[in-house]
């Protein structure tokens, strides 16, 4: 794999949460760079951090300490409204709870993301069509989310991620409300993805079957993130 | 879309919510149409009268709530004055009218029949008074008290035959009845007293030196033009029901925004997870307060389209549960309403916005 930019790099990143009675260490010295045509594992417990890193890689959080470059850039450097705009057009979110919009169709939900991303209406329909139909579920676009299974959702919120185009998919426990084989159809989906478009894909999970679809897995426990088994 | 659907998920709601608008449009709606009625029936019996002067005490501005006490035989002084043409007395005071089982209080209003000026402003049934034992009365006084024409009432110790029915005579606390001037005088026990003089000028003439001239050479007396008694018993009418009407439409406006502003921050509230949803999908900046101001419109909008199918089945069984009431509405007052209830959309999504702020993309990986 022909290694360039990374499209996110994390650098002795620490992010420490001050609370009443103390304070936690979520993520300590943390560095790590993802590539395009990457998928990375976060493997770790519950409370590992993973979710704390997938937040401060996705913009949402600033770190207490060290750097994270986004596409090439310093978080810092990017105004609120640049992330929304890195949001909208080169990132995807996939969550375990699968946060669809309930009151809109399949279709509308996966064409909000196009919305936001400036695709233009008719094409935003096509794009979101052709999606659907790739994940296989084109014959449910018109229905509303809560009538799906699981499973169904999960591809919905796969399609609503990466209808984009986005570089950097970041995925929270995808597989957590998923029986075993619906779970490992959607990881199997990224991992085509990922090579065939050239995504970034990053899966946080305690779910050690993904790694077999992964191309590097950093284990995290108690904040601390290292390549291999800790 | 998304601002829409999520309204009409919640039926039962949303129509409740439309309901509660449209019952604060409709009493805006009533409060103006009375306000247009009351106005109608205080202005009409002056707005229509051709006077070019009129004529009262001095120190008397109008009619509406002015006390003005003139001799008849100042009228004959006023009438030799170079370019005045006619000079029409009339004379007006609150009176009792004792009907089988009732007794109400109106305006008697005595004119001269014999050129029917200060007479009512339009009959809209049976005809004009040809002696002293006739009366005209106000036609929803009349409905209100089932007195039909032939009829008879009593006022003191006179008894008085109903010959015709007014409009535009309805001033809503009371109405107008209209006996001869000889009449009025002989119930109250003032004979040669009148209450004003209506002037009409010889064309062409100036008004305003007719004016000084009356003013001059008449004593105890004021002439005022049409159009500055109009303005005086205008602002008269305004001064004494304005202040009411505004109170009550502040507190109607004041309801219907806290109701806008609940419901807007119950939505907000049940649909934050959305909310965030969307935030993380990259949404600009302006895209949920325009969701908000969306479902604010869409509410106002559901709102006023009820109050109008409403609204003039409810008028009309005001009118005939309460007669007295005079309401007058226009398709203007609607579009008034509806421009205020715009605006009261957009301070209603103020502090639901607000809200928003508080909401970050971070929670979905709580």
């Amino acid at each position: 794999m022909e290694k360039t930019n990374p499209i996110i790099k994390l650098k002795d990143v620490t992010k420490i949460y001050q609370r009443s009675g103390g304070e936690t260490i979520a993520l300590h010295n943390a560095s790590f760079e993802a590539f395009a045509s990457e998928l990375v594992l976060l493997l770790g417990p519950s409370g590992s951090g993973k979710t704390t890193m997938l937040t401060i890689m996705a913009g949402l959080q600033r770190p207490t300490s060290g750097d994270v470059f986004l596409f090439g850039r310093q978080f810092y450097e990017y105004s609120s409204k640049n992330l929304q705009q890195i949001r909208a057009s080169k990132m995807g979110f996939i969550f375990q709870t699968f946060c669809l919009l309930d009151s809109i169709s399949v279709i509308d939900n996966v064409m909000l993301s196009l919305k936001f991303a400036g695709i233009p209406k008719d094409l935003a329909r096509q794009k979101a069509i052709e999606f659907l139909d790739r994940l296989e579920i084109k014959h449910l676009m018109n229905v509303l989310p809560v009538t799906l299974s699981q499973g169904e959702k999960q591809r919905v919120a796969v399609a609503r991620a990466l209808v984009t185009g986005a570089e950097l998919i970041i995925a929270d426990e995808p597989t957590g409300s998923l029986a075993t084989q619906q779970g490992m159809q959607i990881v199997d989906f990224l991992n085509r993805s990922c090579k065939t478009e050239s995504r970034c894909v990053i899966i946080a999970s305690h779910d050690e079957r993904i790694s077999k679809y992964a191309d590097r897995v950093m284990h995290l426990r108690d904040g601390i993130l290292g390549n291999g088994n800790l | 879309m998304y601002a829409f659907k999520t309204l009409v998920n919640h039926r039962g709601r949303f129509l409740i919510t439309s309901l509660g608008i449209a019952l604060c449009i409709i009493l805006m709606l009533f409060l103006l149409a009375i306000f247009r009625g009351v106005a109608d029936g205080c202005m009409r019996y002056i707005n229509e009268s051709d006077a070019d002067l009129w004529i009262l005490q001095k120190h008397t501005s109008n009619i509406m709530r002015g006390t003005s006490l003139l001799f008849m035989n100042q009228g004959k002084i006023i009438k030799e004055i170079p370019g005045v043409r006619l000079v029409s007395p009339v004379f007006f005071f609150s009176s009792s009218v004792k009907m089988t089982g009732a007794t109400a209080t109106v305006r008697l209003t005595g004119y001269d029949i014999s050129t029917g000026r200060g007479g009512p402003p339009e009959l809209f049934k049976g005809k004009a008074l040809e002696n002293d034992n006739q009366i005209i009365l106000d036609r929803s006084f009349a409905f209100k008290y089932n007195l039909h024409l032939g009829d008879e009432v009593t006022i003191n110790e006179d008894i008085l035959t109903v010959t015709g029915f007014s409009s535009g005579t309805n001033m809503g606390v009371y109405q107008y009845a209209f006996v001869t001037l000889k009449k009025a005088q002989s119930l109250i026990g003032l004979p040669g007293i009148v209450s004003f003089f209506q002037v009409r000028t010889e064309k062409g003439s100036d008004i305003l030196k007719i004016s000084e001239i009356i003013k001059s050479s008449v004593n105890g007396v004021t002439a005022i033009d049409r159009k500055t008694f109009l303005e005086n018993n205008q602002h008269e009418m305004e001064s004494g029901f304005l202040p009411m009407l505004y109170v009550i439409a502040i507190i109607g406006a004041i309801v219907l925004t806290a109701i806008l502003s609940l419901i807007l921050s119950v939505y907000i509230m049940e649909q934050r997870i959305d909310y965030t949803i969307i935030k993380a999908l990259g949404a600009p900046r302006g895209f949920i307060p325009g969701i908000v101001l969306r479902q604010a419109l869409i509410l106002a909008f559901s709102g006023m389209v009820i109050a109008v199918v409403l609204f003039f089945p409810l008028l009309k069984i005001v009118e005939i549960l309460t007669p007295e009431v005079v309401t007058e509405s226009s398709a203007w007052q609607i579009i008034g309403v509806f421009a205020g209830l715009l605006v009261i959309s957009l301070i209603s999504s103020f502090f639901p916005i607000l809200k928003l702020r508080h909401i970050y993309p971070l929670e979905l990986f709580k």
